[in-house]
């Protein structure tokens, strides 16, 4: 049978997802990770595939992965040996980067470190103005002493980022090409190849980073490969790229940078459309694990899009899905402090020795002690099977905070919920400020361990609509790589004023990137024109910050500036609330994006209910400290068309949904749970 | 019922994520560079009586967390829901401390009765007045600097006032900016509003209010605990301005810090009299101005990374501010340069910590952080004006590690332009921007390199403004057997015939093919340079931040084909002659000034003046240093030289 699958490989858990490509329909299969012998768990997964389902690896049309090799490689500072060659003057560019330190009010604080210390950055005489033109070119010479100088220093690989090359990036080109006659197996990075907006720093570390992951990713995906190969994979390999797309092996190799998010955009991408599958046009995703808790804007089913993404210690900026980090995660810990207010993290016991209850070694309390001591989690073994819950470890936990505040332990784990929500809630609320979002109008779209332990928590507090629970959360990023299109982002660097001559000039930019998108996805394999989408960074002038405004490609080719202005001052008027049709407007970048639509699964619909939704049992769990009976439902148990009501929980394999009082519970035709406010 | 204070964190998070959603729409929405990419905004939410109790966690200005609207409050004696108050005035209230902060205020509603303020400001580009972008050291009084608005409702029950706009839109220079800017803060102020309803629908308003007191409370009582480990005692500590005009005399900033348990008392008496520069710092003598706690909040954030910084923080102190003097002037004294000497008392605050906990507090970073400006003809022969960043010095020396390059400190806040932008927007060309060698002063650990920046001009009658331009004369200081720094330079056409070392001028002309270059004063070291580990030296020579001449003759380190050469640095180290034990080293130029300008000439000095009327106090500083200088009243005692001296200007001058 032929079919794709796409894979998501966790610290403890690797998932699969696989669509069958004659019917669409989906299924999933989770096998243990093997960090000591990686690559084995593939071999398992396949054969297991091979025996439940008859699947042959020959047959295997498509091979989907996202992962997290790129961001662990700068989190971890193991990546590459690398020369920087900037323009001579300014070669200072990592070490001063926007000047701002980290934190203001404390006289100890410095910026990180660089990628590339500042012995291994050498200036090359050379010279483009910001109009383009090219004031002084390289020479030989000055390249061949530097490039003895790096490979003297050690150096692996060599970044170009020179003043202007967005502009024109003929001097990085040419250096490139010197290099190459010095140093044929060098490999080198030009900051305009990688990414061409303005912004020298912003330029350079765009560039750093991607040859910084570069050896560890290649090797990586090399391993990936070879293992694919050998268990019998045959069709093309495709890994998640950062924006939420997908590109082939040779391009991820190249384009490291591509794939610096690609983990966390899988999960984005498999949220936003299963969201959208099931009916939910605004969501807010959320993924909590043990040490993180994300959260991500998805409108009609796309993520949406940032510059200046955190990876490590810096942003990268190309386009990205953006994900904003809102807390530590279950693992987070819980203190009273010397003035006897109940504080939880920035402290996390993380995976190792994780929360006091999972019998790991762990002895602080965390959230999910804080859960558990209210008995609201561990009813069952959670990660399929692998932690049984110690109930009275997550108490003895929470004792001595319980003392320090003249509480019940109940109580106090009714309050280190109310404390992290809060934390979330803070964090959640800038997000919503900054994409000027109503909250009221999403439903939580809640995955990853912990994510629907949590989510009531959260939409009580950000007044959302609900929150959805998809029937396998443990497998949406592995679906996300798997439904994920093939996409590419090009980019043209203008900054001019929106006029009528500026509309000549973007018609034909406009031409020019089309005909590279075309080219790019037909050697992605795709056939068909694909879809293109047209947007310019726009702003009035004299402000430094742009907007994306969508354009329509027929302005351009009728040369209407008025219509060009027009989306602008809209699109301010939507994001600002104001909008000054008398300012003059400025155009920074064009840009386009070029879309291969993939065959999408179909979801299965879950069997209708034939009567009431029967919990497994009724237990005493405890809400804001108050002991409550509650309803204990097996989520296998449950089909579509049941509706109940809170106090509840719901347990399954990979995760708990605990649903508090005044919630109610619907399952769908999909088998998600959708829990909103009771009426009244 | 009383406000359970084990919520405390609950409610403290939410009010913090309402200052957060009001510095992201202002963020968002405002129009000018100051607001994206300097950050030169505040935003808080402050109770019924004007004490902040919550800031924004990543944005904005910090000098203004513990901030007290009440003076503006008080201003109107009735509000209605919907009012904004407006103001730019630094002598109604003191809170605007400058004429381009424009402080806005709204009182947030419930049922009827007030619950709280939102408020906030934006440091406008330019608001008018005798020079662009409104501020030069050289302006002597208030009404040279701009448009001043004195206290008005903007809106009032919902409806905006034209006539406020049109005055603005008629007396500045880049009115599109200001009224963006504006509608950017009256935007902040409405989400704001909105999350503090919500969170008062959520808490109850009773204890909302209680709940912010006890928020104040907490940050009160984390304060004490800090300043309860600082060692009982007077610290004195003195810093000088290069010139308390242009051309002019060093202006003087003395603190005396005295801890008294979980208290502390910030007594500027000492300092100099009101000046005839916009130097002044309109404070109102208002024991909690943040101007002149801004030190003491970075000291305690240093000391406790978890303190909670609002109005509550500085409850534990006071300040002395003597009326008439720089950080207390009265009208009509000019103020818009007031940020050079803020960065003075800053560096006098952690100067007295210094001595007060020696293995803690670093040197500090030097100040005279340069805000360049350049005013010329853009590619299309429009006059084109651009903020292109600052250049200042960096971090000082820490007990735990070298300053931060660039920035650092108390001075680590602002962003720098890119030079592709600047490029972009202006037609001048940089010929570097980044780290001056050697400018980072020695230490065990150094001080963080100085930033540099060069540029080309390319068209006639083009102005390049320096604001804030300071230590070109005398150097920041080093600690702990640090060294001192290197003092600023600002050059027009360096190395060429016609070069101009242009000091601590803040506004320049020049013309097609002039080079400006401009490096920011070095920032004092910790500890011995020559205990520093050779190899921290070598790495330092090898990425170019200190060259090998200042290896060998500052921190006694050989070096030889690239490495340590061990026997000759043994040997270099232990022949250096023994060092006076000295706690903080001020460079030579401080040295000789205060060999003649003693602390015991300078208490004399103070008296005098003291008791001379406010408008006669800069005169005659003028005239006490004129007959110093010549010397002909030398006496037996520098009280006697001194006494004559005031005998003899009483004598000629009646007042």
């Amino acid at each position: 049978m032929a079919c794709r699958i796409g894979v998501d490989v966790g610290g403890s858990f690797t998932d699969f997802a696989v669509l069958d490509d004659a019917d669409g329909r989906l299924a999933s299969l989770k096998v243990f990770s093997r960090p000591d012998r990686p690559g084995e768990e593939l071999i398992a997964a396949l054969a297991r595939l091979g025996e439940r389902d008859g699947i042959d690896p020959q047959a295997v049309e498509r091979f989907t992965h996202g992962t997290t090799v790129g961001i662990n490689t700068v989190i971890q500072r193991n990546g590459a040996r690398l020369a920087l060659f900037t323009t001579r003057g300014f070669e200072d560019v990592l070490e001063i980067g926007r000047l701002k330190i980290p934190q203001i009010h404390n006289l100890y604080s410095v910026r990180p470190t660089p990628l590339i210390p500042r012995d291994r950055v050498f200036g090359i005489g050379e010279r483009t103005l910001a109009t383009g033109e090219v004031l002084q070119a390289p020479e030989a010479a000055d390249v061949a002493a530097a490039v003895a100088a790096a490979l003297a220093a050690g150096a692996e690989a060599i970044v170009l980022a020179f003043l202007n090359a967005y502009r024109n990036p003929a001097n990085e080109r040419a250096v490139a090409a010197l290099i190459a006659g010095l140093a044929p197996d060098l490999p080198v990075i030009g900051s305009a190849e990688t990414w061409p907006i303005i912004r020298e720093y912003e330029r350079t570390v765009t560039a750093a980073i991607s040859g910084y992951v570069r050896p560890r990713v290649a090797h990586y995906l090399d391993r990936f490969e070879a293992t694919l190969r050998g268990a019998g994979v045959a069709g093309p390999i495709l890994i998640t790229k950062s924006n939420g797309g997908v590109m082939g092996l040779d391009q991820a190799r190249a384009e490291c940078v591509q794939m610096v998010l690609s983990g966390t955009a899988s999960g984005v991408i498999g949220a936003g459309w299963l969201a959208r599958e099931s009916g939910f046009d605004r969501v807010l995703s959320l993924d909590i694990g043990g040490t993180s808790a994300d959260v991500a804007v998805i409108l009609d089913g796309e993520a949406q899009y940032g510059v200046g993404e955190r990876v490590g210690d810096f942003q990268v900026h190309i386009p990205s899905v953006s994900v904003s980090s809102v807390g530590q995660g279950g693992g987070s810990i819980a203190r009273v402090d010397d003035f006897g207010v109940l504080q939880v993290g920035p402290d996390s016991a993380g995976s190792t020795p994780g929360p006091a209850c999972y019998g790991r070694g762990g002895t602080r309390p965390t959230i999910s002690d804080a859960m558990a001591a209210a008995n609201l989690i561990g009813h069952r073994a959670l990660g399929f099977g692998a932690v049984s819950v110690d109930h009275e470890a997550a108490r003895q936990a929470i004792a001595p905070l319980a003392a320090a505040l003249d509480l019940s332990i109940e109580a106090v784990a009714g309050r280190i919920v109310e404390v992290s929500v809060s934390g979330m809630f803070a964090e959640v609320s800038g997000l919503v400020s900054r994409f000027a979002i109503d909250p009221r109008e999403f439903h939580l779209f809640a995955f990853g361990g912990a994510g629907p332990m949590l989510a009531c928590f959260l939409a009580r507090e950000l007044d959302m609509k609900g929150v959805v629970v998809p029937p396998s959360p443990g497998v949406v990023s592995a679906l996300g790589g798997l439904i994920a299109d093939v996409k590419n982002d090009f980019i043209r660097t203008v900054y001019r004023e929106a006029d009528a001559a500026t509309v000549a000039a973007l018609d034909r930019d406009m031409r020019a990137l089309t005909a590279e998108a075309r080219d790019w996805l037909a050697r992605q394999g795709f056939s068909g024109p694909g879809e293109i989408g047209l947007s310019a960074d726009m702003r009035y002038a004299g402000q430094s910050y742009e907007i994306e405004t969508r354009l329509d490609p027929a302005w351009l080719a009728a040369g209407d500036d008025g219509a060009l202005r027009d989306a602008f001052h809209a699109e301010h008027a939507r994001v600002y609330g104001h909008a000054d049709p008398s300012a003059s407007v400025q155009i920074v970048n064009l840009r386009l994006v070029i879309v291969g639509r993939t065959p999408k699964p179909r979801l299965a619909r879950l069997s209708a209910a034939d009567g009431p939704a029967v919990p497994r049992a009724t237990v005493t769990a405890f809400f804001d400290g108050r002991a409550t009976p509650t309803a204990l439902y097996d989520r296998a148990a449950l089909q579509a068309g049941h509706r109940f009501a809170g106090p509840a929980v719901i347990d399954q394999d990979d995760t708990t949904t605990v649903v508090p009082p005044g919630f109610q519970v619907a399952v769908d035709g999909l088998g998600n749970l959708l829990i909103t406010r009771s009426e009244g | 019922m009383a406000f359970d204070r084990r919520n405390l964190k609950i409610l403290a998070n939410f009010c913090e994520a309402a200052a957060d959603a009001m510095a992201f729409t202002l963020m968002r929405t405002a129009h000018s560079a100051f607001v994206k990419e300097t950050e030169d905004f505040s935003c808080q939410i402050v109770t019924r009586d004007g004490l902040a109790f919550a800031n924004p966690r990543h944005f904005g200005a910090p000098w203004y967390s513990g901030i007290d609207y009440q003076p503006l409050i008080a201003m109107f004696d009735h509000y209605e829901e919907g009012d904004i108050g407006l103001t730019n005035d630094p002598y109604s209230g003191f809170v605007a401390t400058h004429t381009p902060d424009l402080h806005v205020w709204k009182p947030v509603f419930h049922e009827g009765e007030i619950a709280c303020f939102v408020v906030g400001h934006i440091h406008n580009t330019d608001v008018g007045g005798a020079v662009p972008a409104s501020l030069s050291r050289a302006l002597t009084e208030i009404e040279q600097e701009g448009l001043r608005i004195p206290p008005v409702k903007l809106v009032s029950a919902g409806r905006l006032d034209p006539f406020v706009a049109e005055m603005i839109r008629t007396n500045v220079r880049m009115p599109e900016q200001n009224l963006g800017d504006l509608q950017a803060q009256i935007a902040s102020l409405a989400i704001g509003e909105r999350k503090i309803g919500e969170i008062i629908r959520r808490f109850g308003f009773a204890d909302f209010l209680e709940g912010v007191e006890a928020i104040l409370d907490y940050a009160e009582a984390q304060a004490r605990r800090i300043l309860s480990t600082i060692p009982d005692g007077d610290y004195f500590f003195a810093d000088f301005a290069d010139e308390d005009a242009p051309g002019g005399r060093p202006s003087r900033i003395a603190l005396t810090l005295r801890i008294r348990g979980d208290e502390v008392e910030l007594d500027y008496t000492g300092s100099d009299p009101q000046l005839a520069s916009s130097l002044n710092m309109p404070t109102g003598g208002r024991e909690r101005h943040p101007l002149v706690m801004v030190g003491l909040t970075y000291v305690l954030f240093t000391l406790d990374n978890s303190l909670l910084l609002n109005a509550g923080t500085l409850r534990p102190a006071r300040a002395v501010l003597p009326e008439g003097s720089v950080v207390n002037c009265t009208r009509p004294a000019a103020v818009g340069m007031r940020s050079l000497t803020c960065a003075m008392t800053q560096i006098v605050t952690v100067g007295a910590f210094a001595k007060a906990l020696p293995d803690l507090i670093p040197a500090a970073s030097p100040g005279g952080n340069a805000i360049m400006n350049i005013k010329t003809a853009g590619r299309n022969g429009r006059p084109v004006m651009a903020s292109i960043g600052p250049v200042g010095g960096g971090g000082g020396g820490t007990p735990f590690g070298d300053g931060g390059d660039g920035a650092g400190g108390a001075t680590g806040f602002l962003r720098n332009t890119p030079i592709e932008i600047s490029e972009a927007e202006v037609p001048i060309r940089f010929l570097r921007y980044g780290l001056e060698p050697d400018t980072g002063a020695p230490g065990r650990h150094r001080g963080g390199l100085s930033a540099v920046m060069e540029f080309e001009i390319a068209a006639p009658d083009t102005v390049v403004t320096a604001r804030n331009r300071n230590r070109s004369i005398l150097a920041g200081w080093g600690v702990a057997g640090g060294e001192a720094g290197c003092v600023s330079h600002f050059v027009r056409n360096p190395g060429r015939p016609d070069a101009v070392e242009l000091g601590n001028t803040d506004v320049v002309r020049c013309g097609p093919g002039d080079v400006v270059r401009v490096v920011g004063p070095g920032a004092g070291g910790w500890g011995d340079p020559f205990e520093r580990p050779a190899e921290r030296v070598l790495a330092d020579v090898r990425r170019g931040a200190v060259s090998a001449e200042s290896a060998r003759r500052d921190y006694g380190v050989v070096l030889r084909d690239g490495a340590v050469d061990d026997a000759a640095t043994l040997a270099l180290r232990a022949g250096r002659p023994v060092r006076p034990a000295r706690d903080f080293a001020f460079g030579a130029e401080r040295d000789a000034f205060e060999a003649v300008w003693t602390e015991e000439r300078f208490a004399l000095l103070t008296d005098f003046l003291a008791a001379a009327p406010v408008d006669w106090r800069y005169f005659l500083k003028q005239r006490v240093f004129d007959r110093v200088d010549a010397g002909t009243d030398r006496a037996a005692s520098v009280a006697d030289e001194m006494a004559a001296i005031f005998a003899s200007l009483n004598a000629q001058f009646r007042w």
